[in-house]
């Protein structure tokens, strides 16, 4: 049997960008984590420039551990933390030179998606998909005008994940309410929609066919970092 | 028998209760502080204005003025009048303050006051000692001179040359700062230069700062002829006189 | 002032950026501060939201001029505040101290960074001795240890309230695993909820003309020229201090009524050490849970209650620190003789599981 047609397809670079704790990270995690799973040859970067080493650090082990490779840094390497530690891994930079799919998890910041112009080859690549991650439980991202505002200000965006939720808090009710008004800003900004996130202990709860765009129940491995 | 006494002209400004002021006999405070009255005066701005002052003999001025005044930690003096600028912008914000409260231990907050261009004025009286404390080398002490803590006189090779307050004001401030050098051997210039400085707050145009050339008999040891020569011969030599800055124009010498 | 929350809801956030929406709807007028990790989200977030709000931000030069440009703000009447940690927290112990002299009701969050020194920039419980009693003075602060992003955006409406009603330096003391902690939490209008903001006043500026005779000018000082002066300023603020502790003071008790061994902490630690109670009790082991909100005013008289309640022999005191809790409150209960036990993990965070082993090995 052949299991060689994977090589053939495209490989994936994708970018996940949005408001501080809007779910980046969870959703690049599963989504690097969903394509290893499938055989492929992932590579995870953590791009947060604003405040390095506070997200993906905790968690490095444990993904390299399930396969992934990451690019950002573990507690070994990172002296001085935040303040005066390297802000950019120069492995960062150059992550699109690598084989295989990119995910790149870009931290927040009022640069937005500008933090791309740190990766070589990122405006250029046409392999790059900007996702914007969006929360509607974010009081930044909480109404469809805050939603639209802070969109337009991040620069370039190719498509949306919905991931409303309140952590151990959330209810079918808050994730259809968010999903909707996520889905109503996006036809206004004339950009797709690509899943809605929700967390896999919900899975009972979500009447899939309610929705009418697709679900994909994720893992949340964020809050094994202790914050 | 009656004696009549001649009671000098007081600004109206000045807080009579507290008269007459605790400034050692031949201090130059109170030439400043009657310039500076006789300022709030003329431009009427005793109402809004905020008095603040420091830690040293500039501290002794805390309750001089019949104006709301508050008193302040050594060397910031400075960051309060901005805070008190910043939300209430209505008000007049003069800072009071001697050569070390302005140019060392508060010197990044005159520094980064100037850059910000913050619309507060900065009275700096420079005596070119530590008076309250007794007498030690501060930051204007000028080469060769004696104090409690340079006792063979100030060596630059060893503690610098004095610092040149308004001249570095200047080179941090857009042009819509006023910087000035005065002296309280010329009065009708020290006032007119205090009024600018007040005047260009008023017009919200920016950074205001007078640095004034002051007295300190007691802690130079010096009879009034010395005292005067020591004024006018050395640190006016030393610290040049005039406007540095003026936005509303060519100043007076 | 233009309404920030129209509609109470719940929110996802972290401790930052939740400590500037209260603020936010506290109707804080100006933020003075200065970039230390992990507090930065507050002005990130403060920054943002401001300008939309009408409220004012300044990046001062150095903390000590965060501390003191917020000293002159309330001095002039508005609503001030600032936030830091660290080593920021020890360069404003200088304007806390003018706070506490002059009686300036500042606000300033605190998120706890690991010391000494540069420490770490991630978590600690170690400034408490200086939250506290840092300063050249006596400690005339109120301090509230928060413990869940919903304290933390209760107490920083209350501390402006507090500060501004008894005048006394406020602190809103976290540390940074609450700062990068996401979590829920009900956003609300404090009218809503029946809670009266509290009215700012001048003390400088103040109505009315001094040349017109109006009034007499404020001279306003914290230097005095004699010992008995200060003698008796800070004797008064003392007896003031002490006579609004008892309405200031706040703490959560529980199944302290039968304990053996009382733990104590403060803080997010309590989280854990609420849970490790949760956990002792199921296994018939009798724990009570004891946890001051107030560390400044400390809650002196229910503890020592609840120690007397319950008869307990044992107290274990947990904290993310070398002492720091631990001393505050001995010298609080002093004279107590159930044996004080101690669990001190300076710099890292303590979880259930270790409070629940340290139980069981000193019983």
């Amino acid at each position: 049997m052949f299991v060689f047609t994977l090589k053939h397809s495209p490989r994936v670079v994708e970018a996940y960008v949005g408001e501080y704790a809007s779910g980046k990270s969870e959703l690049a995690i599963n989504r690097a984590l969903e394509l290893k799973f499938q055989g492929r040859m992932v590579t995870l970067v953590d791009l947060d420039t604003v405040e390095p080493f506070y997200t993906l650090r905790p968690l490095k082990k444990m993904l390299e551990e399930k396969g992934l490779i990451i690019i950002g840094y573990s507690r070994e390497n990172a002296f001085g933390l935040g303040e005066t530690g390297a802000m950019l891994n120069p492995a960062a930079r150059w992550a699109l030179w690598r084989e295989g799919d990119i995910i790149l998890d870009i931290g927040y910041g009022v640069y937005g998606a500008q933090t791309l112009n740190l990766v070589e080859g990122a405006l250029e690549s046409n392999e790059l998909r900007v996702i914007a991650v969006i929360n509607y439980a974010r009081p930044m991202t909480g109404s469809r005008q805050r939603i639209i505002e802070y969109i337009k200000n991040l620069g370039r965006v190719d498509a949306i994940v919905a991931n409303t939720h309140l952590g151990d808090q959330t209810t079918v009710d808050i994730i259809k309410q968010g999903n909707n008004e996520i889905l109503a800003a996006a036809r206004q900004l004339n950009i797709p929609v690509n899943y809605m996130a929700v967390a896999e202990d919900m899975s009972n709860y979500i009447k899939i066919e309610e929705f009418n765009l697709p679900v994909k129940f994720i893992h949340r491995y964020m809050p094994q970092a202790l914050w | 028998m009656q004696t009549q006494m001649v009671v000098p002209p007081t600004p109206k400004s000045w807080y009579l209760p507290s008269k007459p002021h605790k400034f050692c006999p031949g201090c130059g405070h109170g030439i400043v502080l009657k310039a500076l009255g006789e300022a709030i005066d003329e431009l009427e701005i005793q109402d809004k204005t905020i008095f603040g002052c420091d830690i040293g003999c500039s501290l002794l001025s805390w309750d001089f003025f019949a104006c709301d005044s508050t008193q302040t930690h050594h060397g910031r003096t400075t960051p309060v009048m901005v805070g008190i600028k910043r939300a209430r912008p209505e008000l007049i914000t003069i800072g009071y303050m001697g050569d070390g409260g302005g140019y060392s231990i508060g010197s990044q907050h005159l520094l980064n006051a100037a850059v910000r261009n913050e619309k507060v004025t900065l009275i700096l009286v420079n005596n070119t000692n530590y008076g309250m404390t007794g007498g030690q080398m501060a930051p204007t002490t000028l080469p060769g001179q004696k104090t409690e803590t340079s006792p063979f006189g100030r060596d630059p090779e060893v503690t610098g040359y004095p610092t040149k307050g308004p001249e570095f004001v200047a080179q941090v401030t857009p042009d819509s700062a006023y910087v000035a050098r005065a002296t309280v051997s010329k009065y009708n210039q020290l006032r007119r230069f205090i009024r600018n400085a007040l005047r260009n707050q008023i017009e919200g145009n920016g950074f205001s700062f007078v640095e004034v050339l002051s007295t300190c008999p007691t802690n130079w040891r010096t009879n009034a002829l010395q005292t005067w020569r020591f004024l006018e011969d050395e640190m006016e030599h030393y610290f040049p006189v005039g406007e540095i800055k003026n936005p509303f124009g060519k100043g007076g010498k | 002032m233009q309404q920030v929350i129209t509609e109470n809801k719940k929110a996802f956030m972290t401790g930052n950026e939740t400590a500037a929406w209260a603020a936010l709807v506290s109707g804080a007028d100006i933020m003075f501060g200065y970039p230390i990790t992990p507090q930065n989200e507050i002005m990130h977030y403060w920054t943002r939201l401001a300008p939309q709000y009408g409220r004012g931000f300044l990046q001062t030069e150095d903390e000590i001029s965060a501390g003191f440009t917020v000293c002159g703000a309330v001095q002039s009447g508005k609503k001030a505040f600032t936030a830091t940690a660290g080593p920021g927290n020890v360069l404003m112990q200088e304007p806390f101290g003018m706070a506490e002299g002059m009686r300036l009701p500042l606000l300033a969050v605190i998120q706890q960074r690991g010391g000494p020194s540069s420490g770490t920039v991630i978590y600690s419980q170690q400034e408490v001795t200086l939250t506290t009693f840092g300063g050249n003075g006596e400690g005339h602060r109120i301090v509230y240890s928060t413990a869940t992003h919903q304290e933390i955006f209760d107490y920083v409406i209350k501390g402006f309230n507090t500060a501004w009603k008894y005048r006394f330096p406020t602190f809103i003391l976290g540390d940074g695993y609450q700062a990068k902690m996401r979590e829920p939490l009900e956003l609300y209008d404090p009218e809503t909820r029946g809670i009266e903001i509290v009215d700012t006043y001048p003390l400088v500026g103040l109505e009315g003309s001094i040349s017109s005779a109006d009034r007499g000018p404020q001279h306003l000082c914290n230097i005095y020229s004699m010992e008995e002066e200060l003698y008796d300023v800070v004797m008064e603020i003392s007896a003031e201090y002490e006579s609004i502790s008892p309405e200031v003071v706040e703490y959560e008790e529980k199944h302290c009524e039968d304990a053996e061994i009382i733990i104590l902490s403060h803080g997010v630690v309590s989280r854990a050490a609420d849970d490790a109670v949760e956990a002792l009790r199921a296994q018939g082991i009798k724990a009570g849970y004891f946890r001051p909100i107030t560390l400044r005013p400390y809650p002196e008289k229910a503890l020592r209650a609840a120690i007397a309640r319950s008869g307990a022999k044992k107290l274990l005191i947990a904290e993310s620190a070398y002492g720091q809790f631990y001393r505050l409150t001995r010298q609080e209960i002093y004279g107590e003789t159930a044996k004080i036990e101690t669990l001190f993990m300076p710099g890292v965070g303590i979880v259930d599981n270790d409070i629940v082993s340290k139980v069981k090995s000193i019983l």
